[in-house]
Parts: structure tokens; sequence; C-alpha cells
């Protein structure tokens, strides 16, 4: 039985559906990323997993039973999420903002305990933001900013945890900090599952890979036995050839020149074929 | 929790000893606070031709004064700053409510339409319904008003947006009603009227303000147990969810709660302006964080509405206006430094 999976769920906002009937299970204690065109519904899917979007129909599954049957903050100590663009209140500084992620942990009666501050320092620890904790968050730069929030659902400490495109804005080293955090929570045991852009990161970092197309899983599985040329043509419509990444082996995706996409694919709607090789370049 | 193991339960299993998180700051704030609104509720029972000897103050609060002191203290000053008090605090809470449920700084009881709505219910309950005190009027109105706002958005109080929306419109019928009133009636009656629509404190009873008392008494506690719920809310609408503390539901409560302390307030001094913007402001800005917002911004409504109050009891030349001018006047230019304020920030 899996720590975190979905049964039959259909996502929707208002009278759009997003999702049709989608199952699916999460490896335990490795690094998933989902990964898949704008608009797949890969974040929705994240929603609902995280509890922020009630599933039109279908369940989410903690530890084999329902999350809608947990209260609350019981299920906030299971799963933490991590959305694209939560807001930074005003004068916070980064002590109190990772303070918040126990708030799973509090009652009317039970506000705070030294046992908080021990969970607060060692997740400010482990994204490497202690030295900052008394500066105010808005003062900081994307990349440590992004580095307080992972530390504030890491002080959630729960067994999974989600992330929503957590590399998004960062410049390109940052983005390798985070995906490494990732990795390192993993290693504690931790359930980890990543909404990524960049195939290539989640190719080297993810465990697990899952492929979403228009509201689909289309594949999923370990890395190197999804990700294929075929399968970056039929999902992201890019034609590309996929090599072994250098440093690790893991597949590495090369979009082809555009020139050459358009004589290779010698199809009658070269311009239509074009456009969407064009557009991860202009990303 | 025997689903849940592992990272989990270790932390859910502790003890829970009682432990309140506040900081030294929020404490200083509140301290001075409190002690400034002392002083001044002092002033205002001291000061003036009719004013209480300091020497006699004891006495009179004590009930064994009498003569002219028991009347001062009893009938005029007194149950004029119990409602100050009161009324003041129930403001200051209430848009603190509004501001955090609505994640918007300027949001405040009016966006729900509940000042034009309890002034909607005064006209009624002074023109057509004689029996009926104005208090008791402005509270339905103020109701009717928030009740419409809460049916008319299609989700309650859960989407900031359409609140605001469904505000202005529900704002802009109450307000033509009353013009329509004070148009058609004769000119005795609505210039009476027009004191109370300002919100003022001359002539305040105890019944008010026990009324306003009370309903802070019940109200208060509710907002403080809904702090620690209204300060995830600050993160987001999803990390809020993901936090466990529901947003939509927290906002609902929350305006819910709002309405019912602005509602108390309008009916012992009548739709006082400004205050439930201004205050949770002041208040955020002094205790710099999350932690005492909600005490403060009570202590801060309380000494701005008595500060207020003193003032147009205590300056000749304004003749005993309705405080509510006052307030509106000044809130009207704190909001405009505010809003230049933001633009600087926004252009620099």
């Amino acid at each position: 039985m899996n720590r975190l999976a979905a049964r039959g769920l259909t996502l929707s906002y208002g009278n759009r559906v997003v999702c049709r009937d989608l199952t699916l299970d999460l490896p335990d204690g490795a690094v998933t990323a989902v990964i898949g065109p704008n608009g797949c519904g890969k974040s929705t899917l994240l929603k609902a997993l995280g509890r922020v979007l009630t599933p039109t129909s279908g369940q989410v599954l903690l530890d084999g039973r329902p999350a809608a049957s947990y209260k609350t903050k019981e299920a906030a100590r299971v799963v933490a999420m991590l959305p694209q663009t939560p807001v930074v209140p005003e004068q916070i500084t980064v002590r109190d903002l990772v303070g918040r992620g126990r708030f799973p942990y509090h009652s009317l009666l039970r506000q705070w305990s030294p046992d908080d501050d021990e969970a607060v320092q060692s997740a400010m620890e482990r994204a490497g933001v202690a030295d900052l904790a008394t500066r105010p968050v808005a003062e900081l730069s994307g990349g440590q900013r992004q580095r307080v929030w992972l530390a504030m659902v890491v002080a959630q400490r729960t067994p999974v945890l989600l992330l929503d495109e957590p590399t998004t804005y960062l410049d390109v080293a940052h983005q390798y900090e985070v995906l490494d955090l990732c990795r390192d929570l993993r290693d504690l045991g931790i359930t980890v599952v990543a909404v990524l852009h960049d195939l290539n990161q989640a190719a080297r970092y993810a465990d697990h890979l899952v492929v979403m197309n228009s509201g689909d899983v289309i594949a999923q599985g370990a890395p190197g036995d999804v990700l294929s040329a075929d399968l970056v043509q039929e999902v992201f419509e890019l034609a590309s050839t996929v090599i072994p990444d250098p440093e690790t082996g893991t597949p590495m995706v090369v979009p082809r020149a555009r020139a050459t996409a358009r004589s290779v694919s010698g199809r009658s709607d070269a311009p239509s074929a074009a456009t969407p090789a064009a557009s991860p370049s202009t990303r | 929790m025997s689903a849940v193991d592992g990272l989990s339960t270790r932390r859910v299993g502790m003890t829970g000893r009682v432990v309140l998180h506040v900081s030294p700051r929020a404490v200083v704030v509140g301290a001075v606070t409190l002690a400034l609104l002392v002083v001044l509720g002092i002033l205002t029972l001291t000061m003036g031709k009719l004013g209480i000897p300091p020497g006699g103050l004891w006495t009179a609060i004590s009930g064994h004064a009498d003569g002219k002191e028991k009347f001062v203290f009893e009938e005029l000053r007194g149950p004029r700053l119990s409602v100050a008090v009161g009324a003041g605090a129930a403001l200051g809470v209430s848009g603190l409510l509004f501001q955090s449920g609505t994640r918007n700084p300027l949001a405040s009881p009016d966006v729900v339409g509940m000042t034009a709505g309890a002034g909607a219910g005064a006209v009624v309950a002074s023109l057509w319904i004689p029996l009926l005190p104005l208090g008791i009027g402005a509270f339905a109105g103020a109701a009717v008003a928030a009740a419409l706002v809460y049916l008319s958005t299609g989700s309650g109080f859960a989407v900031p947006s359409r609140i605001i929306l469904a505000g202005v419109g529900v704002s802009a019928m109450a307000t033509a009603f009353i013009q329509y009133v004070v148009m058609v009636k004769d000119q005795d009656e609505s210039l009476s009227l027009a004191g109370y629509l300002a919100g003022t404190l001359s002539a305040r009873t105890w019944g008010q303000a026990q009324f306003v008392g009370l309903a802070c008494l019940v109200l208060l506690p509710c907002a403080l147990a809904l702090g620690p719920r209204l300060r995830l809310m600050e993160l987001g609408d999803a990390m809020a969810d993901s936090l466990g503390a529901r947003a939509g539901r927290t906002r609902s409560l929350a305006i819910l709660i709002a309405v019912a302390l602005c509602a108390a307030a309008v009916s012992a001094a009548g739709p006082i302006a400004f205050v439930a913007l201004t205050a949770p402001q002041i208040a955020r800005r002094l205790v710099g964080g999350p932690h005492g917002a909600v005490v403060v911004s009570a202590l801060t409504g309380a000494v701005v509405l008595v500060a207020a109050d003193l003032w147009v009891q205590q300056a000749g030349w304004l003749g005993d206006l309705p405080v509510g001018i006052l307030t509106a006047a000044f809130g009207g230019v704190y909001l405009g430094v505010l809003l230049v304020k933001e633009w600087k920030k926004g252009s620099a």
C-alpha cells in the first residue's frame, strides 16, 4: 500500500473538467517528477493530492484511507504542499514564516512548544536558511525565498511532500540547489512529488517519472524507461534527440535545431510543426 | 491516528502543555496602548466644565458620589466613554478580521455595505416604526445588508472579489434609499437623523454600553481563537488549505464575526467611519509581526475612538460635532497618505 495514491479522480474548475477518472500510485520514499505540457493538468493533480482542490469525483488515498475522511490538521501532518505562488506576508521574518509550518500540530490550548522550536531550527538548517532566521522574508532574493518556503514545508514534518514547480523563477544554480534538497529529503525517507518543467532536470533527479497530457497519465516509470524521442514528440510536439546525460547517464533531451526539424520530419504541415518546436527556446 | 506513522506521530504524541506564543514586542505595545486608553478615559471623565474633579473620580466610579458628579458619571460621560471603548474595540477587530480574511489592507466592514445598510435600517426605524430604537434599526439594517451580500455572491464570504462587488452594489442601493427618504421626509426629522448617520457618541445610555460590551465579550474571544488560522490566510488560500486551516471556511467565519462586531458597534454609536479601516493598520504596524494583532487592534480602535470623542467634546469650536465626522476627516487623510506611500513603493 502506498502512502499517497489517487483513485478515479475527476478534477474540474467549475464546469471545465481538467482530469477525468485518473488513477495513480506514487512510490514511497522516492522523488517523483510530474511532467507535461502547459495546461495538461499536472498542477491541478498536485492540488488535489494536496487537498487544496476537492475532487469532483474519485478519491485521494493517504495510507490507504480516503483523504476526505481525515481531519484537516491530521491530513496536514501527512502531506505538505508548496503551491506555485504562495504570498509573503508583510514584515514577517524567516523564523516566523517557517514557524507557520507547525500549525497542524497546534490546538487552541497548545499553541507553541519547545518541540516546535526544534522542528523550525532543524528545518531552517536543512534548507540552508538558518543564518537568515531573523531577516524579513521580503528582503531576500528569489533563491533564498524559495528555500525559506521549502524550510516551512519541511518544518511541517510530513512523510509526503508535494512541490508545484519549485524551480520556477530561480536562476540555474538555485534550481539545482532546490533539486538537491529534494534528494536529501528523499534520503530521509520522505516521499517527494514535484511538478517540473525542465525535462532534463526531471530525468536526472526523479526516481519515478509521471508524464501527463490533456489530463491523462500517458506514461510512468523510471526516467530511463520512459523518456524517449517518440514520447517527447507525442506529448510536447517537440522533435528531439534523446542522449545519455554525460554526468549521470540519465536521458537528456536535446531539441532538434529548427531548420533540421523541418527537413528531417519532412511533413506537409511543416510550418505548424515548426511553431511548437520554436516555443521551448522562447521560454 | 493509526494510519499516520513514521515522521508525524512522534510530534502528535507529545504531552499538551499550554504554551502560548507571544512576542515581547506585542506585550509591550499592548501595555502601552492600554495605559494610553486609561489616561484618555480619565481625561474624558475629568476635563471641561462638567468634568469630575480628579479627586472625586474614584468616589464617582465606585458609585458613592452624589449631585453633579453622580449625574455626570452615571448619565453623561460614563456611558459615553463605555460605548466609545466598546465600539472602538469592536470596530478595530472587525476591520482586522476583514483585512486578514480577504488579504486586502483596505478592506473594512464598509465593503459589505454595512455602514450604508445600518443607515438605511436607522432611517426606516426612525421614520416609519417610531417605537423601534434607532440602534435596533441600525443593527437590523447592517445584518440585512451583510445577508444580501452573503446570498448574492453565490459562494458566501469565501471569494474576496465577489464580496467586494456585491458589497458595492448593496451599499449603493442602501445609500440611494437613505437619500430618497431624507429628501421626502420633513427637514427637522432629517436633520436629527443626519447626526446619527454620521456616527455619534453624545447622549449614550448604559443599555447601549451593555449591548456593545456583551458583543465584545462574546465575539472577541472568537476572534482570538480564529487568530492562528487567520495568520495562515496571509500565505494564500492554497497554503492555508494545505496546512489544514481551510481557507474558505476561515474567511467566512472571520467575516461573520466581523459583521456581528460591526453591527453591535453601529447599533450603539451609529456608523462611525474609518475606525475599522485605520485601527488594525496602525495596530499591525505597531506590533510588527503576526502575534497579538487581535488584542492590539481592539485597544487601538478604542484609543482612536475615545481620543476622537474627547476632542469633539472638549474643543469648543467643534461644538460637540458627531464624532464620526472627525474620524471620517482624519481617516480620509490617513487613507490618502497610505495610498501615496503605496504608490511611491510601487514606482520605486
